[in-house]
């Protein structure tokens, strides 16, 4: 191998693709969405504080329910009431209608809606319309009004959480989502510039002029290194944009899973890149054109994706499941599993370690196996390698 | 049929009974090319006969199944490889690229440092006439143009061994005369020069050797004129001073002529001053020639049904 030659390969790949203009609109857009995301998230006012606002049409109700309501009320909606009182029915009918009022109260009782009932308002409704009922039939029966009121005292309900909510928590969130884009969209985006590249080379027939100088496997190491050089580059810009942003915000909370989460996105990240560049280098080589290439790309986004998916819901679900831990373990889905768990502060560390390793091992047996396919199919033209070709050419084959 | 005759060569290129198949297809059995140093060889054969797949096998490009590829009399290694030029039958550029920074490019995967590959596709820009478009993107060139690019990149690292697979194949004249020209400087050079072309009269004007070759091996190999003279037949041309006469010799096959003029496909073992001497009975003669065929006969002899 000589290695003069890789880094010729490598330099080309890097400067043909960090001067095109799509490269840089990307970089720029990744830089500014990882800088902005959390300053926005830090300036971003609280929410919670302000009331919903709720409208009450009245008819024929007694002013003592009214104040009860609003007693019931405070501190859980902003309540209006207006009076329909005397007026025609189809009016308060078309109060609904036109959200004039959420609900009206017809003294019998009867809660009036517009087409169905909002769970939230009906319970405090119910509550306080039931009271008065109930204070109504106490009287009835003769009870004195201080059993009355004793009776109608709330009961008093506690709660209590297994796993109290921190601020900090959307903060790791936020950020592992982030860390998951980058994870799925930079080796993918640095894996199909690679493809491009080699069917680029097979299309314009300049591979059999490279290969009169150059073999083919420094020709493929030359190309994923270059790129994946490239690929690393950009990540390192937008992660340290991204610690920057986080430092800066620094009003935050940011638990410590943040800040061990941060190497193993970029370890895990350019395995990835490693990864993807060298799968997609030996899926170029199997067609001659560009417009062939979706053919043989669609089997691998399908794992791809899955492992996103997957990575999506640990985020948010359980991290520590079966399908978890063994997608973890898998190359082509660990880079988006691990960060993910990491974050979430659900993983062992023996499983990085192993984790870690697979991707390391993956990296070096996808570079073996597409070294041999790819010196047969590159000077391959006209229809597309299949996969079955392919499967015994990576086993060393020869093909006629 | 004219078999192959080989002659001892002091260094150079030997390709000896090369044979590669396709499945079930017989892309060569049996394809011998010798190239000596400083040697100017046409390789020649019809459409699917063979000679791509020679020179991708030259280069290394395709493993034969048999066969030896030799430079200097030894197996031609990776290394010996560096030092051939090739320009191949399907253009072959990066569209994107510059052209300047293309043809140094190809100079360093060479094994050329980056000042000489710089200076060296400086030369060869230049030399190819595009001295003034080397910022200029591939893809911004014509398709002439585009092809002078791919002689230069097929020259910068001043190979020892050039392999030009039908080079002159959509150029016009004066980039044909460009290109002959580099030819035969490399041959001068002592580079060894082989290219194949449908263009015969090209072939003829420009290569002292050629190589025929037809349906995966080698028909017949030599000069020009050694090929043209091995001819069974002779053509004989008489201009006539008065009316042509309707007079023909014997075994002979009259052909198209001009008016005044008799043309006669005759056989090689004819004794010309005989034949002279029966058509001045017949006719005035002005003036007599006989002549082997040019080499467009003398190939579609070898190659045709």
């Amino acid at each position: 191998m000589s290695w003069n030659l890789v880094k010729e390969v490598a330099e080309r790949e890097i400067r043909t693709r960090a001067c095109t203009k799509s490269f840089r609109i990307i970089t720029g857009i990744l830089v500014a969405a990882a800088i902005i995301g959390p300053i926005v998230s830090a300036l971003w006012p609280e929410g919670g504080d302000d009331l919903r606002q709720v409208t009450v049409g009245l008819v024929d109700v007694e002013e003592t329910t009214q104040h009860q309501i609003m007693a019931f009320a405070e501190g859980n909606l902003d309540l209006t009431f207006q009076d329909y009182t005397g007026l025609p029915p189809a009016q308060l009918d078309q109060a609904l209608s036109d959200a004039d009022i959420d609900v009206a109260i017809e003294g019998g009782p009867t809660l009036v809606w517009d087409r169905k009932t909002d769970f939230e308002i009906a319970g405090l409704l119910f509550a306080v319309l039931q009271q008065q009922e109930v204070l109504v039939r106490g009287r009835r029966l003769g009870l004195g009004e201080g059993d009355i009121v004793q009776l109608l005292t709330p009961v008093q309900v506690e709660e209590r959480f297994a796993d109290e909510l921190h601020e900090s928590d959307g903060v790791v969130e936020g950020v592992a989502f982030l860390g998951l884009m980058l994870a799925l969209n930079i080796p993918l985006l640095f894996g199909q510039l690679t493809m491009m590249s080699v069917v680029e080379e097979k299309s314009t027939r300049v591979i059999e002029v490279l290969l009169g100088h150059i073999r083919p496997r420094t020709l493929l190491l030359g190309k994923v290194l270059g790129l994946g050089a490239l690929g690393a580059a950009q990540l390192l810009v937008v992660v340290g944009g991204l610690t920057a942003a986080l430092v800066l915000t620094s009003a935050l909370e940011i638990p410590a899973s943040v800040w061990r989460f941060m190497p193993i996105l970029v370890v895990s990240t350019l395995g990835a890149i490693a990864v993807y560049n060298t799968l997609f280098a030996l899926l170029g080589s199997l067609v001659s054109r560009q417009e062939d290439a979706s053919q043989v790309i669609v089997p691998v986004f399908i794992p791809i994706l899955g492992g996103f998916l997957a990575a999506n819901a640990s985020l948010v679900g359980n991290a520590e499941s079966a399908l978890a831990k063994a997608l973890t373990l898998f190359p082509l889905t660990s880079p988006m599993m691990l960060p993910v768990r990491v974050a979430r502060d659900a993983i062992a560390p023996w499983e990085i370690a192993l984790s870690l390793g697979l991707l390391a091992l993956g990296v070096l047996l996808l570079i073996r196996i597409a070294g041999r396919v790819y010196e047969f199919t590159l000077l391959h033209t006209g229809s597309r390698v299949g996969w079955s070709q392919m499967l015994r050419l990576s086993r060393g084959v020869a093909l006629e | 049929m004219t078999r192959p005759r080989f002659h001892t060569m002091t260094g150079g290129l030997r390709v000896s009974g090369l044979h590669k198949r396709f499945g079930k297809i017989a892309a060569l059995h049996g394809v011998d090319l010798e190239v000596a140093r400083g040697q100017l060889v046409g390789f020649l054969g019809p459409n699917g006969a063979g000679k791509t797949t020679t020179m991708r096998g030259i280069l290394g490009l395709v493993a034969m199944d048999a066969g030896s590829v030799t430079w200097d009399g030894r197996t031609m290694t990776e290394e010996d490889r560096h030092h051939i030029g090739y320009m191949p039958q399907e253009r072959g550029l990066y569209p994107g690229m510059k052209v300047h920074e293309h043809i140094s490019y190809i100079g360093r995967l060479a094994g050329l440092d980056r000042e000489t590959a710089d200076r060296r596709a400086n030369h060869w820009a230049e030399r190819v006439g595009l001295a003034e478009r080397g910022k200029d993107l591939v893809q911004q060139l014509s398709t002439g143009n585009q092809q002078r690019v791919q002689l230069a990149v097929a020259l910068v690292h001043e190979p020892e061994l050039m392999i030009l697979d039908e080079p002159f194949a959509g150029l016009d004249p004066v980039a044909v005369s460009m290109l002959s020209d580099v030819m035969a400087e490399q041959v001068e050079k002592g580079a060894s020069v082989v290219f194949s072309s449908h263009q015969l009269e090209l072939v003829q004007d420009l290569a002292e050797h050629v190589t025929i070759v037809a349906g995966g091996e080698t028909r017949a190999t030599g000069t020009v004129a050694d090929l043209r003279y091995r001819s069974p037949r002779r053509q004989l041309e008489i201009r006539w001073t008065g009316p042509v006469p309707s007079w023909s010799p014997p075994e002979a096959l009259a052909q198209e002529a001009p008016p005044g003029v008799s043309i006669f496909e005759v056989p090689a073992a004819s004794d010309p001053a005989a034949l002279i001497a029966q058509a001045s009975l017949a006719g005035s003669v002005s003036a007599v020639s006989f002549q082997p065929p040019g080499l467009d006969e003398v190939f579609l002899e070898l190659v045709g049904p």
